[in-house]
């Protein structure tokens, strides 16, 4: 009697294990078959993209790396020695994607969880993410360390384009 | 002690705003709150989970400030209940000065992270990986006590390498808080626990975009004295696991050293992760026989990860633990973790993620949540499930 209560447990148990890998599988997939079901974050096509400091600020070019080091926080200080005050737009832009992607070298998505582990860590906080960039051309305007990123056609007049190498 | 910090954290976050970004004088104040099912098909793991268990939730706040350019300050508060530990308790999971007064040398001082491995000081942090449980041979959540914070000093830095990429480095310094560990079996209590020392480091090379290679190194004293029962010092000096005259106080020293291999590499949506890791555990008291002199435990993982669309990323991960390098036969004596998840964004804020994994050993079982079952009877193979849903900010 007990002999056949141990031979059978395990059997259950085992094909009940089965039963919550194979469920925790389909769930999934099914989410990633249905269509429309999620929340795509953008959606327009992206412009020419340029990086914009402040009209006082001596620098005419900055490397693709050092820009990035910026933005991530791992540099405190633009090339000529002015403390950086980054500035993003906001994580659905098109605009932002593009500079995520050409600049830092990875998608937002991991920019954003790259940005969660250091404020949650207590290591650091993002850069500010402004709306529109007419917001960013203002802070940039404002800021002597600022530097940021609009698309070419954006009114330039208070600040100045530098080149990335 | 709730009420000590629910003031100090209103009285923080008086004149609190979002990170606008016009002003360094803002406080920065982000959150999360996160709550979780869990459900295996044999033993209890973690929690109650055999039954399915609510017991899996976590909260956090915090606020940092810039004072000056180079001064920051902030901290964290942190609840957590998972099975028998948390129990919702708010503490100070960080709180720290940090001076960076240069790119390649900072100080901080307070409660600090430990950066050990490429997770361990995010492995709170739900929102910033796939998985609901990262790899647990390398990131035990029943650790979280031991592992993840210390009390003490840190330096750290990032140096550029011009064509060779970059050099993250963090070496700390201090102890750790913490409550007495689990008595090795009854008739045995714990006293006097304190920890004399812990420190490390953790390199970080990053030669490309996107690709990390780093190495992790933690070493820890804990001292304690054990308390015999009677009914128990006898039998055990009979058979001579206690030396005669030994007892019933046992001054115990443990020492710990761990370290971690660690390799990172995000290319385009693909993410993948793979650690090696060796702690080592030594008793020293005068009774090594009740105290294994010396034991060496391995463990490891690789992770993959998938972002299909911006709203869903699928992961799988397997994972192995073996407590003793020397003894590897038996269920006991290893736990395999095939697991797969699933992450769905439902909004920039709100997360929800599937989880199924398959387990093969017991190794990492409590006893205690398993009505004193010894991990050689436990279930060999058996599975869990696992549902988590977190909004942060």
């Amino acid at each position: 009697m007990n002999r056949r209560r141990h031979t059978t447990e395990p059997r259950r148990e085992a094909k009940l294990t089965r039963r919550l890998f194979v469920s925790a599988a389909v769930v999934g997939l099914l989410q990633a078959l249905l269509p429309g079901t999620g929340r795509a974050f953008g959606a327009s096509p992206p412009g020419k993209l340029v990086i914009v400091v402040n009209r006082d600020n001596p620098l005419s070019a900055i490397g693709r790396r050092e820009l990035s080091d910026v933005f991530l926080k791992k540099a405190s200080r633009l090339p000529d020695g002015e403390i950086a005050r980054p500035v993003d737009l906001r994580a659905d832009s098109p605009l932002r994607r593009e500079f995520s992607e050409q600049v830092l070298g990875r998608p937002v998505s991991a920019v954003r969880s790259y940005w969660q582990q250091r404020i949650f860590s207590g290591r650091d906080v993002p850069p500010p993410e402004l709306a529109s960039e007419r917001d960013v051309v203002a802070y940039v305007a404002r800021n002597r360390g600022a530097v940021g990123y609009v698309s070419a056609n954006a009114d330039l007049g208070t600040v100045k384009v530098i080149a990335v190498y | 002690m709730a009420m000590v910090l629910a003031g100090t954290s209103l009285a923080f976050a008086a004149g609190a705003q979002t990170n606008d970004g016009d002003t360094t004088t803002a406080v920065d104040v982000h959150g999360f709150v996160s709550q979780g099912f869990i459900k295996t098909s044999a033993n209890d793991y973690l929690a109650h989970s055999k039954r399915g268990s609510f017991e899996f939730s976590e909260a956090g706040i915090n606020f940092t400030k810039s004072v000056t350019d180079d001064l920051r300050v902030g901290f964290q508060l942190f609840a957590q209940d998972l099975g028998p530990t948390g129990d919702y308790r708010p503490k100070f999971d960080w709180y720290f000065l940090d001076w960076r007064f240069r790119d390649w040398l900072g100080i901080r001082a307070g409660r600090t992270k430990i950066p050990f491995g490429l997770y361990n000081e995010t492995s709170d942090i739900d929102a910033a990986r796939v998985p609901i449980l990262l790899p647990q041979s390398v990131y035990p959540i029943d650790h979280r006590d031991y592992l993840l914070a210390q009390t003490g000093a840190e330096v750290y830095g990032n140096v550029r390498l011009g064509a060779a990429g970059s050099v993250e480095y963090r070496a700390y310094g201090g102890t750790i808080f913490t409550d007495p560990p689990k008595p090795p079996a009854s008739g045995i209590s714990v006293d006097d626990l304190q920890m004399p020392y812990v420190y490390g480091g953790r390199v970080l090379w990053s030669p490309i975009d996107g690709l990390s290679l780093g190495g992790s190194y933690q070493a820890l004293r804990f001292d304690w004295t054990y308390q015999l029962s009677p009914e128990l010092l006898g039998p055990l000096q009979t058979v001579g696991v206690v030396p005669a005259g030994v007892g019933p106080s046992l001054a115990t020293k443990f020492r710990v050293k761990l370290w971690v291999g660690s390799l990172e590499y995000q290319a385009g949506p693909v993410l993948f992760s793979a650690e090696y890791a060796r702690w080592i555990g030594e008793f020293e008291s005068l009774a090594p026989k009740l105290l294994p002199p010396h034991v060496v435990n391995e463990r490891y993982y690789g992770m993959v990860s998938l972002r299909v669309t911006p709203w869903f990323t699928p992961g799988i991960y397997y994972s192995v633990y073996v407590p003793n390098v020397e003894h590897r036969e038996g269920r006991e004596s290893h736990q395999y973790d095939a697991a797969v998840s699933f992450r769905y964004d439902l909004n920039p804020h709100w997360i929800l993620k599937l989880e199924g994994h398959y387990l093969e050993g017991t190794a990492a079982l409590d006893k205690d949540l398993n009505g004193g079952v010894e991990a050689k009877d436990l279930t060999k193979t058996w599975g869990m499930l696992l549902l988590k849903t977190t909004a942060y900010f």
